[in-house]
């Protein structure tokens, strides 16, 4: 009789349990009826904490989503952690995102490193990643179906950033002072496909390591090469210091300089003024730029972040999250990772602050234009070019 | 270029000669490694640069303010820290540094943000002045000028001061010193304010060469402990003249052997100075009778 009651028992309860919602999985991780939960990190400490702003300026772009409503009647609530661009840290936010608070998606987050810590835990929970801060192979290649990049790719970057320098400006003798590592390398390939296609090669190439502050021999053997135009893909302070100390030994070079470096008034300030002339591509729209929502934001950065500087990196943080954003609009009610997936895969040359964005269903590259601008004496920009396409 | 290369690495090795002396001084009187060191020395440059650019104050007061706010830094880290340590261990002290090198860095992130800043100093860093082929920039020049007559300064005061002799008599015989009277504990904390102020000194002349933020001495800071193993943990003259020689050693080796290894130079001198010549160069190996 008992062990029959007992039976009868485990029958209702198991009944009762899979009829729940979540038994049938509509149980979504991160999302909720009212809420979407997405996770970040992004260095607010340690050496590239100049490249911190990204993580907050995301945090802007939510807010105002949510000051607007939300979508499809949900919040985004955000969630940013301090890795403070050291892999470990980043592999226990993970974790935290994944079993404690259960994200549904990532948004950018800076640093090869840190995010090639993390990629594959990602991919195989299904956590939909959009944006990563860098513009490396390693988010497409191999092919990831939940990771969505907007930054163009630094070898393509590099590459029309040379073809510039070479044939719109007549500069032959080239030299490149990159970071010695996957940053700095994958723009140093750009460069020398370019130039090898030309049958001609850097006039030197210097690497440095993230932590050397003194670059006066980088200095004298820049001048030694005689180079014309000398390719920086390096951090904001090594930049700095690079053309403080060619500048004392009188060596005045045409600089160019990838996207990461675009932050014109804060590298003015640094270089002491330096800066000015510098030819530099451009992933976002300029500071001032008139464009529909680059005028929104401003006026909500002033009502909700006035504290924070309106630079480049903090609104580059906006425009990564975008398409993140725009695939939660076209997704509908019913979101999970596939059906953002697929909605993610519908956006075809959409414009936000950034390149046009296309995806497809074996494309997750979506960023292939920059456009190019010379920095004035006074920090702002002019624009040289519309966007351009760089990637195939 | 070798004359450039000397030249631009001599003024770069005075400021890790600097630093090296600032550690030296501290490391001769207590045996404690002073890992706090370099970010001392960047909050106090960041003092400085609050009071130029915030403040508008002249340049000369705001040097001189920041190193009475290096000195009180100094007695506050010693007073504060590290006497009050109970029955304390060099090891335990050295971890006591490492943890306030922590709390300053955090503290100079929260306070001052993470952005990199150029240091407002008052000499033209894109002007020179030549001699035949070799040019020395004016703020190369003036760093050299004033690290060398700093540590003209460190001398005197050592070698013809009351308050240096005292403290030269307590880094050689603590017991002795008190038993002629000197007041041990005071010269303890003076020996830090004036190992802070000659890093606040460094940290200063460091932005001026590179730029201001947080993590503006992490590099500069080892160097500068490689140069005081280089001269002799416990020599003055060894510490600026391991300093001297290292800039020139990193830099030539850069320019001629290769830039990607100019950075662990410092580091294979460490290995080596340990392995062959562990007092360093200047510095006399004592061994104690048991």
């Amino acid at each position: 009789m008992v062990k029959r009651v007992s039976i009868i028992g485990a029958v209702i309860v198991a009944v009762y349990w899979v009829t729940m919602p979540w038994a049938f999985g509509q149980q979504v991780r991160g999302v909720t009826d009212t809420e979407i939960l997405v996770g970040q990190w992004g260095p607010q400490t340690g050496p590239a904490a100049a490249w911190g702003s990204v993580a907050r300026g995301t945090g802007l772009l939510f807010k105002i989503i949510n000051e607007e409503g939300g979508i499809h009647g949900r919040k985004i609530k955000y969630f940013l952690r301090d890795d403070s661009y050291q892999p470990a840290k980043t592999k226990a936010i993970v974790k935290e995102f994944l079993e404690q608070i259960g994200v549904f998606a990532v948004v950018a987050g800076v640093g090869v490193g840190t995010g090639m810590a993390v990629r594959d835990e990602l991919m195989e929970n299904k956590v939909i990643w959009v944006g990563p801060a860098t513009g490396v192979y390693n988010w497409i290649q191999p092919f990831q179906r939940y990771l969505f990049a907007v930054f163009p790719l630094y070898d393509d970057e590099a590459y029309h950033l040379t073809a510039y320098l070479f044939e719109k400006m007549g500069l032959k003798k080239i030299a490149m002072f990159y970071q010695n590592d996957d940053y700095g390398k994958q723009g140093l390939m750009g460069v020398e496909r370019y130039l090898k296609e030309k049958n001609t090669a850097l006039v030197v190439k210097l690497s440095y390591e993230v932590t050397e502050r003194d670059l006066s021999s980088h200095a004298l053997k820049l001048k030694d090469s005689g180079a014309q135009a000398v390719i920086l893909w390096s951090s904001p302070a090594h930049a700095a210091i690079l053309l403080g100390e060619t500048a004392k030994i009188g060596f005045k070079p045409q600089w160019a300089s990838s996207c990461t470096l675009s932050d014109s008034p804060q590298m003015l300030q640094m270089t002491k003024g330096l800066w000015a002339g510098t030819i530099n591509s451009f992933f976002a729209e300029l500071p001032d730029s008139d464009h529909p929502l680059m005028v929104k934001y401003r006026e909500w950065h002033k009502k909700l972040e006035p504290q924070e500087r309106w630079g480049v990196f903090y609104y580059a943080g906006m425009m990564f999250a975008e398409p993140f954003v725009e695939g939660l609009r076209r997704a509908g009610r019913n979101l999970t990772p596939e059906t953002l997936v697929k909605a993610m895969e519908t956006l075809k040359d959409w414009k936000g602050t950034g390149p046009p964005i296309t995806y497809g269903p074996n494309e997750r590259q979506g960023g292939k234009h920059l456009f190019y601008g010379r920095v004035r004496p006074d920090g702002t920009v002019e624009r040289l070019t519309d966007w351009v396409k760089i990637t195939k | 270029m070798l004359g450039q290369l000397i030249v631009s690495g001599l003024a770069v090795g005075a400021c890790y000669a600097l630093l090296a002396l600032a550690m030296v001084i501290i490391y001769k009187t207590s045996e404690v490694l002073n890992f706090a060191q370099g970010e001392m020395a960047m909050v106090s440059t960041f003092v400085a640069f609050v009071l130029l650019e915030g403040y508008h104050i002249p340049f000369v007061w705001a040097v001189v303010l920041t190193l009475m706010f290096a000195l009180l830094l100094g007695v506050f880290v010693e007073r504060v820290f590290l006497s009050t340590a109970k029955e304390p261990t060099v090891l335990g002290l050295i971890i006591i540094t490492l943890g306030f090198e922590m709390i300053l860095m955090g503290f100079a992130g929260w306070k001052w943000g993470p952005d990199q800043r150029s240091f407002p100093f008052p000499v033209s860093s894109v002007e020179a002045y030549r001699l035949g082929d070799l040019t020395i920039s004016r703020i190369n020049f003036w760093t050299i000028l004033i690290c060398l007559t700093l540590m003209f300064v460190l001398f005197l005061f050592f070698r013809y001061t009351k308050l240096g002799m005292a403290m030269r008599a307590t880094q050689q015989n603590v017991m002795m010193a008190r038993v002629m009277g000197i007041r041990t504990k005071r010269i303890l904390s003076f020996t830090w304010a004036v190992s802070s102020m000659i890093g606040a000194t460094a940290g200063m002349l460091i932005a001026t060469l590179g730029v201001l933020d947080p993590n503006m001495m992490m590099d500069p800071l080892l160097k500068g402990f490689a140069s005081a193993v280089l001269g002799g943990m416990t020599s003055l003259p060894g510490a600026a003249l391991g300093g001297a020689i290292l800039g020139m050693v990193e830099n030539v080796f850069g320019g001629y052997v290769s830039l990607s290894f100019k950075g662990v130079v410092a580091f294979a001198i460490i290995v080596l100075m340990l392995c062959f010549r562990p007092s360093g160069l200047l510095a006399r190996h004592y061994v104690k009778k048991v």
